[in-house]
């Protein structure tokens, strides 16, 4: 097969999985799951031959799709370094998480609605990483957000995952408004919107940059990759199976707002650049504070994602879109871990969340813990592991090029380290907390050889010198650029001391203030206000609900009252009564007496005579 | 003696009210028909009347076509006012008044 066709396999076949459960599997759940499944290995295998038959020439080919006279709007796939390392991270970790959902999902009752969701996220998620225009990338970007929605809220019957599932597909809206007007203001201003078209035409004429295309398109990654101010929905997300939220709200879903913005990088003058650099070093602290005021293990990791989400939107804004990629990459591999892990830990103690109710776990659930334990130490960037090389980049950069930044990028990493902490600490270590806990047992094979593999990745994800082929080319000119700056030996010296410090502060401080399995929590206890602050996490949620109750509802009666008024009141029914006055009058002449009619003839003949006779008129 | 213009307009005119009064005041449909009838024909006299007093043949050119026309109409009307009748069993004009209700 050509690179071309196994491409088309890998984007096609998730969406005939799809078709066939949601058309003929819906009683079959345990035969779905298969599907789903063995189509999850397929793309897998797919994806690896494409990038074979490639053999790292860039693929890009397209099809017309629709035309209205002048303008076209093409399907393709476009394949180069960023799209080959992305998809073969969608299809490897969506892979795994497919097999670890047939364990976790065993005994769920609508086996074929998730796999089919599963399937569908999936075909959408692998459409964004092989579009090669801007309309194709929202296209599919639409259907992520679709699957998203449906998956968040799988356990209907749950009025928290109800709402949850519509508060990620309205807030998606917001950004995606921005994004859509950038699509069309970039197909104005450039002719197209083929992104190598675009590239090379900014690469031609530097001045084409526009930074109003930047900043509109930048509002579809803020709002996909929950940065700050759209963050809101991502925590709330985590009311969706937990393999949903290791898949979509984790490694691949939310970074794909990151991934978009690497594939148009070349879009981006400086002044949008240091708005996402802000928003991201924002996010990534503030998320780091709330995170120590959770005590469901999947929202704290939920608030760890956005820390990490903020990362990759700084090291982005830096200048640096190959060291973003290089994040989003080992993050998804961590973080996945982390999550299926967790999932595997809340799978053993019989859905219970709440961390403080767990506890003593490390004995219960050897592999699970252990396997969460290297996550941890990825995500906090311990010599060695992915995360370390990733983390320690964007800190050189940081450091490089702006020195606050990288102030408190550290900070952020040794508030990761705290929560991170004492979320292991917490869990895994001491005595069951509750009656589940003591209860539990290592999950199945099905979850523990993912849980493995992902482990194995989440150390050996970051040596990317290992990396086959073409893969991560984008990332190692942007650490060999970082190279050539003068200065890189020392900052590289001081990075990995203070990342160093930050982590083994973290960890140990943790462990120290938060003890082994505790059952309360102990900065509730030492300072509730604190707590209290955190907890409350600067009132965001408050803030919009304000927003959208007392001034947006507002404005929406009003407008309302204006609709039923003036509209419909004066105008619709306005104009109706006086055609149904003028009928109610002609109808009272109307008397079905033949007299009657020579009467009124009569006195047309004579009105009819005194106009002719000059007398009226 | 000659009978004078004035006495054909007079009689024309008192023709043509007495069809009017009774189009007006009748209710059975076939007397309401003769009145409109003899409207026709006070209008026939007058033209007549007045074609022979100028001398001119224009009068009576309208009164042949009046003639033929009123005929034709005339079968016509009594050909509906019996499917009228076979139909509602009865041509007072006060009793077809559905249109009314």
């Amino acid at each position: 097969m050509t690179a071309t066709q196994s491409l088309l396999v890998v984007l096609l076949a998730p969406l005939l999985s799809a078709a066939v459960i949601a058309l003929f599997l819906r009683r079959f759940g345990r035969l779905a799951s298969y599907v789903s499944v063995a189509t999850a290995g397929l793309i897998c295998v797919a994806a690896v031959s494409a990038l074979q038959a490639a053999g790292g020439e860039i693929i890009h080919d397209s099809w017309s799709w629709l035309s209205f006279g002048e303008f076209n709007v093409s399907m393709g796939v476009f394949l180069d370094d960023v799209s080959a390392t992305m998809m073969l991270m969608v299809t490897f970790v969506g892979f795994l998480i497919h097999v670890f959902s047939l364990g976790y999902m065993a005994e769920d009752k609508s086996l074929a609605r998730y796999f089919g969701g599963l399937s569908i996220f999936m075909f959408a998620m692998l459409g964004i990483v092989l579009a090669d225009n801007l309309i194709m990338i929202f296209v599919f970007w639409e259907l992520v957000g679709f699957s998203s929605y449906m998956l968040i809220g799988h356990y209907m019957t749950k009025p928290a995952a109800a709402a949850a599932q519509k508060k990620a597909f309205i807030v998606n809206r917001v950004g995606d408004l921005g994004f859509v007007v950038g699509i069309a203001y970039a197909y104005w201003h450039f002719g197209t919107t083929d992104l190598e078209a675009m590239g090379e035409l900014v690469g031609d004429y530097p001045g084409l940059i526009n930074a109003g295309i930047a900043a509109l398109l930048m509002c579809g990654f803020i709002g996909k990759s929950a940065q700050f101010p759209l963050h809101v929905w991502l925590p709330d997300a985590m009311a969706g199976p937990t393999p949903v939220s290791a898949l979509i709200h984790a490694a691949t879903m939310v970074a794909a707002g990151g991934y978009f913005l690497i594939r148009i990088e070349y879009l981006f003058p400086p002044q949008v650049l240091s708005i996402i650099l802000w928003l991201g070093v924002f996010g990534a602290v503030y998320a780091g504070f709330c995170a120590y005021a959770r005590r469901d293990i999947k929202q704290v990791l939920a608030y760890s994602t956005l820390s990490q989400l903020g990362y990759i939107g700084a090291a982005f804004g830096l200048g640096y879109p190959g060291i973003a990629l290089f994040h989003l990459i080992t993050h998804a591999f961590f973080k996945a871990l982390l999550f299926l892990a967790a999932g595997s830990v809340i799978h053993g103690c019989h859905h219970e969340q709440d961390i403080f109710k767990m506890g003593g776990l490390w004995r219960k659930m050897p592999i699970t813990a252990f396997t969460f334990l290297i996550g941890i130490l990825a995500l906090c960037g311990v010599y060695g592991f992915s995360g370390y090389f990733s983390k320690d980049a964007i800190l050189i950069a940081g450091g490089l090029t702006n020195t606050p930044v990288v102030i408190l990028l550290t900070f952020g990493a040794l508030l990761t380290a705290g929560y991170m902490g004492r979320l292991f600490w917490v869990v895994f270590l001491g005595k069951p907390n509750s009656e589940a806990a003591s209860h539990a047992k290592e999950s199945p094979l099905v979850m523990v050889v993912p849980l493995i593999i992902l482990a194995v990745f989440s150390v050996a994800g970051g040596w990317i010198d290992f990396w086959p082929g073409v893969l991560g080319d984008s990332i190692e000119s942007d650490k060999n650029a970082l190279h050539r700056i003068a200065g890189y030996d020392g900052m590289h010296q001081k990075v990995v001391l203070l990342g160093t410090l930050a982590w083994v502060i973290g960890l140990i401080g943790s462990f120290f203030f938060y003890g082994r399995g505790a059952s309360e929590d102990k900065l509730e206890q030492v300072a509730p206000p604190v707590y209290g602050f955190l907890k409350d996490r600067l009132w965001f949620d408050e803030i919009y609900n304000f927003y959208v109750a007392k001034i947006q509802q507002r404005f929406a009666e009003l407008l309302g009252f204006i609709d039923v008024f003036l509209i419909k009141g004066v105008v619709v029914r306005g104009s109706a009564g006086l055609v149904g006055l003028v009928g109610m009058c002609s109808r009272s002449l109307h008397v079905g007496s033949i007299h009657g009619y020579v009467y009124w003839f009569l006195a047309g003949m004579l009105l009819l005579w005194a106009v002719a006779a000059g007398m009226i008129g | 003696m000659t009978v004078g213009l004035n006495a054909f307009i007079l009689l024309s005119a008192l023709l043509f009210a007495i069809g009017m009064l009774g189009v007006l005041l009748r209710k059975n449909t076939l007397v309401i028909y003769m009145s409109l009838e003899l409207m026709l024909n006070a209008v026939n006299l007058a033209l007549i009347a007045f074609s022979r007093y100028n001398g001119t043949m224009d009068g009576n050119l309208f009164v042949f076509f009046i003639i033929t026309v009123a005929a034709a109409e005339v079968a016509v009307g009594l050909a509906i006012i019996v499917a009228l009748f076979r139909k509602r069993q009865t041509v007072m004009v006060d009793r077809l008044n559905a249109l009314s209700r």
